[in-house]
């Protein structure tokens, strides 16, 4: 699997091996983002950072954890819950007069948003690259306000999720999609199917 | 007799204490995590959650609503970051923006209000982290049980602030956790997050207007 190394910055205590060690001099950028297109994944950084701060990453994701229909239904039914409340709580800080009354409403609005933010990470939006971002990106592209994002996030992003496998019926040429081939041809009733 | 504080897990054992966890002043907290003395059990009621299936919704479950759209995308955002994709993150960011600010207005906007809502969720939380056990989705698990604990905490400081109005927080601070939504009153942040372990400098304080 290719690898690409990254700095947590918290760790780092700037003892500069890595600059030592690289053999294409990725680590010597000003911003401390090791440089993404100089790095080879070959790991010299990560074995000798004193501190830790430096980890390898692959470069391409594996597909996310499936989710159930009954899991995603019952985990967006809480996110729905918590989206009002924070909409509640921020409508709330909006009129209050008082210091403490607009603090502590700020607070419920940016907990409930990270609560919610979990539970639909968890119903199927774990990772950018995903199929289902990539679906959701496209039907985001139909809508004027929000196509310019959405367009450009789908040229930078690429799926990490395999496109689904074609059989073609060898009789009448009938398309199939899906892991496994059809019992029979839907068209021609046959039953000789080739993997495209 | 134990008493375990249903936000963070600490044990207040009686047998270990001078005082008696039932003679302890009602304004006492949780010395970890802050918690009301309402908000602790004793050892042996401390249940598991019943099996209460979830019914499946009607609804098509592709079709969010913008404040989901707005979670997930700013929850995207985060993931970017965490992979150093910058200018993926930025482009989430103003897409979560843009949901937020679409989000419909809510009609009775009352601190009551809210606190009824933190209840209901309450009630909800052992119904859904049974769907994710009967799923066997334990992923989706954890973000009900730490999601519940951060819900009972923020119930607490609702219903606490319906009482004691502004004096409840006066002088002093508000955190979040920026990890899992903690909610903390006081002059500095927890060392470690009661909730979700993360250290104290991945809290945020609530500035004021």
């Amino acid at each position: 699997m290719e690898k690409v190394a990254v700095r947590n910055i918290r760790l780092c205590t700037k003892d500069c091996l890595c600059l030592y060690v690289c053999p294409t001099g990725a680590s010597d950028t000003e911003n401390s983002i090791i440089d993404v297109n100089k790095c080879t994944g070959c790991g010299l950084c990560a074995d000798a950072c004193p501190s830790g701060a430096i980890s390898l990453v692959p470069k391409e994701y594996p597909p996310q954890q499936p989710k159930t229909d009954k899991v995603k239904a019952a985990l967006n039914r809480m996110a729905q819950n918590k989206a009002d409340e924070e909409k509640l709580a921020e409508t709330v800080a909006e009129n209050s007069e008082s210091d403490v009354l607009y603090r502590l409403m700020k607070a419920v609005s940016k907990s409930q948003r990270l609560v919610a933010e979990d539970l639909m990470r968890e119903a199927g939006y774990m990772l950018p690259q995903s199929k289902n971002t990539h679906d959701l990106l496209k039907d985001l592209a139909k809508n004027p306000s929000t196509a310019d994002a959405a367009n450009k996030l789908l040229s930078m992003i690429e799926c990490n999720e395999s496109k689904p496998k074609k059989w073609v019926c060898e009789i009448c040429g009938y398309v199939h999609e899906g892991d496994n081939p059809p019992e029979q041809c839907p068209v021609c009733f046959q039953k000789v199917f080739k993997e495209e | 007799m134990k008493f375990v504080c249903s936000v963070c897990g600490y044990v207040y054992d009686d047998d270990a204490q001078k005082v008696k966890f039932e003679t302890l002043p009602d304004d006492w907290t949780c010395p970890l995590c802050g918690a009301p003395k309402a908000l602790f059990n004793k050892e042996e009621n401390v249940t598991k959650p019943e099996a209460a299936p979830v019914e499946v919704m009607d609804e098509d479950v592709t079709e969010l609503s913008f404040g989901q759209l707005a979670a997930l995308c700013s929850n995207l955002a985060r993931g970017c970051r965490k992979q150093y994709k910058e200018e993926e993150a930025r482009q989430f960011d103003e897409l979560a923006d843009y949901f937020t600010k679409i989000v419909r207005p809510i009609n009775d906007t009352t601190v009551e209000k809210l606190a009824e809502s933190l209840k209901a969720d309450l009630e909800s939380y052992p119904a859904l982290r049974a769907t994710c056990d009967s799923e066997k989705d334990r992923g989706a698990a954890r973000v009900c049980v730490w999601g519940e604990k951060v819900t009972r905490m923020l119930e607490s400081l609702v219903s606490r602030y319906l009482k004691e109005g502004d004096r409840m927080a006066e002088g002093t601070s508000i955190w979040v956790c920026s990890v899992c939504g903690f909610v903390y009153i006081g002059d500095k942040a927890p060392d470690l997050c009661p909730v979700c372990k993360v250290p104290a400098w991945k809290f945020d304080k609530v500035e004021g207007r």
